[in-house]
């Protein structure tokens, strides 16, 4: 169990995700949830403080209060990108973050959202110095990847847990995916909630998913990076009918894949459309092969081997 | 050839190269912090988990981050209408405005929530009205705001195509 949790993976891997993660919280403080900069204005009888604001004695969401948040976590996202994920910016930016979602969540909605990518933002600053090319590998750097992906997979099987608690079995026979294409779809969602067999399908088919999704961790590297586009097909297929699109959680997932190779695979892509014609210079291949000392196929533990890349 | 990165986990390679001793030194200089870190770290994934599942089971919207993930997790039975609501403001020059978190900073879901409160108190309504006009101070007056339910007709878990318009509360700016 330790080594599986402790599965070491390259620290280039972390690197790429904590950059996608600190250039996602930026996009999300101007275009995904831009509105939360009006929160301040929403009269404070409306707020609701949850468990965690009151014990913390959280003041209220104020103009004042949200466009400070705002500002700072800004300021520490960009200190993080820019500096590798130095723990003085990683830490403030999950704090600041953190919140950001209580004054979202404290009006009388709660989303789950955010869960995998709160996971995320509270072990970035744990992994250490990591740089973009760096193929050593790195137990702390598993640990953080193990543990996020551990929260996605929880994401997905707790909620059909909670599925069973509110709604019990019949939530698979019921109205809800109709009643949620009824209220956030339009165009081909609202044919689709006309037509029973497609809802009712969907549901039971969205139940096992859920209930199933920790098998992820059992299937081998190919069928684990299939799983792992369904999930992100499943996102897609939600975003273009409801409008619904698990962002920050998808951000997450990406802790399942080898982002290390990113740049190999965008050069591999290159020259297939023949638009890289020249070599690549001979003292990249140099600091390539000395930098990239081992590869790691994937997070897999001891069981599998860590192979020489000596191409 | 084995590389040993500490005493727990051993890594094979497929042909011995002066890269592997590099990544021995380089693995074990990243343990130097020591056992303790790694047995903070498994405490903390151990009851960040427990207290995950505790929540699930047992807890409320109220444990967020660490509650029930019950966004799309209420039961509708397969013949019950399916509510839609919306809040809808008349202003000054008689122009019929949408509120919502864009304008008005509450999603739909947040004043549907509270929908009873409404009901109960339309007064309430002006609260919504009183965050739009802090958002946009240069707006012409609300002068009536209604919380209105669209009711789906839902018939073996889809839809018919049937609606109608309930208003559940109304609000008008005193003259």
């Amino acid at each position: 169990m330790m080594t599986w949790l402790f599965a070491p993976v390259p620290k280039a891997r972390v690197a790429a995700l904590r950059t996608l993660t600190y250039a996602f919280v930026i996009f999300d403080l101007f275009v995904y949830d831009s509105w939360i900069r009006d929160r301040g204005a929403v009269p404070s009888t409306l707020y609701q403080p949850l468990l965690i604001a009151r014990t913390l004695h959280l003041p209220e969401p104020s103009n004042s209060l949200v466009h400070w948040v705002f500002w700072l976590l800004l300021i520490a996202a960009v200190g993080a990108l820019v500096t590798r994920g130095h723990p003085v910016f990683a830490w403030p930016v999950f704090v600041l973050y953190l919140e950001m979602l209580l004054v979202r969540m404290s009006y009388g909605k709660v989303d789950h959202d955010r869960f995998a990518f709160l996971v995320l933002l509270a072990v970035l600053p744990t992994v250490g110095a990591a740089r973009h090319g760096d193929r050593t590998p790195s137990q702390r750097a598993g640990w953080a990847l193990r543990v996020v992906q551990l929260a996605v997979v929880a994401t997905y099987f707790l909620s059909s847990w909670a599925k069973l608690r509110y709604g019990g079995p019949g939530w698979a026979t019921g109205s809800v995916l109709a009643r949620a294409f009824l209220r956030k779809g339009g165009g081909i969602a609202d044919l689709l909630a006309t037509v029973p067999v497609i809802m009712i399908g969907s549901q039971i088919g969205i139940m096992c998913f859920e209930l199933l999704s920790p098998v992820v961790f059992l299937l081998p590297r190919r069928w684990r990076y299939a799983a792992v586009g369904f999930f992100y097909s499943f996102h897609a297929m939600s975003f273009w009918l409801i409008s619904i699109s698990f962002a920050p959680h998808l951000v997450a997932l990406g802790a399942f894949l080898p982002l290390e190779n990113t740049r190999q695979l965008a050069r591999r892509l290159r020259r297939r459309r023949g638009t890289e014609t020249s070599p690549e210079p001979a003292g990249q291949v140099a600091a390539t092969t000395s930098a990239a000392v081992v590869r790691i196929p994937d997070q897999v533990g001891s069981r599998s081997g860590v192979v020489v890349d000596d191409s | 050839m084995t590389v040993r990165l500490n005493n727990r986990t051993r890594l094979d390679s497929e042909q011995p190269t002066d890269e592997s001793a590099t990544t021995t030194a380089s693995a074990k200089s990243e343990w130097r912090w020591g056992r303790a870190s790694r047995v903070i770290r498994v405490a903390v994934t151990l009851v960040v988990a427990a207290t995950l599942l505790a929540g699930t089971m047992w807890g409320s919207d109220d444990d967020f981050p660490l509650g029930p993930f019950r966004m799309f997790a209420g039961v509708n039975a397969p013949n019950e209408p399916a509510p839609d609501p919306r809040v809808e403001a008349v202003d000054a020059t008689g122009v019929t405005v949408v509120l919502n978190e864009h304008n008005a900073g509450l999603r739909r879901a947040e004043v549907e929530d509270n929908e009873n409160t409404y009901v109960a108190h339309p007064e309430r309504l002006s609260l919504i009205a009183d965050a739009y006009h802090a958002r946009n101070p240069k707006a012409p007056l609300l002068d009536r705001v209604t919380l209105i339910q669209r009711w789906h007709e839902i018939r073996h878990s889809a839809a018919t195509g049937h609606w109608r318009d309930e208003p559940l509360a109304v609000w008008v700016r005193p003259s």
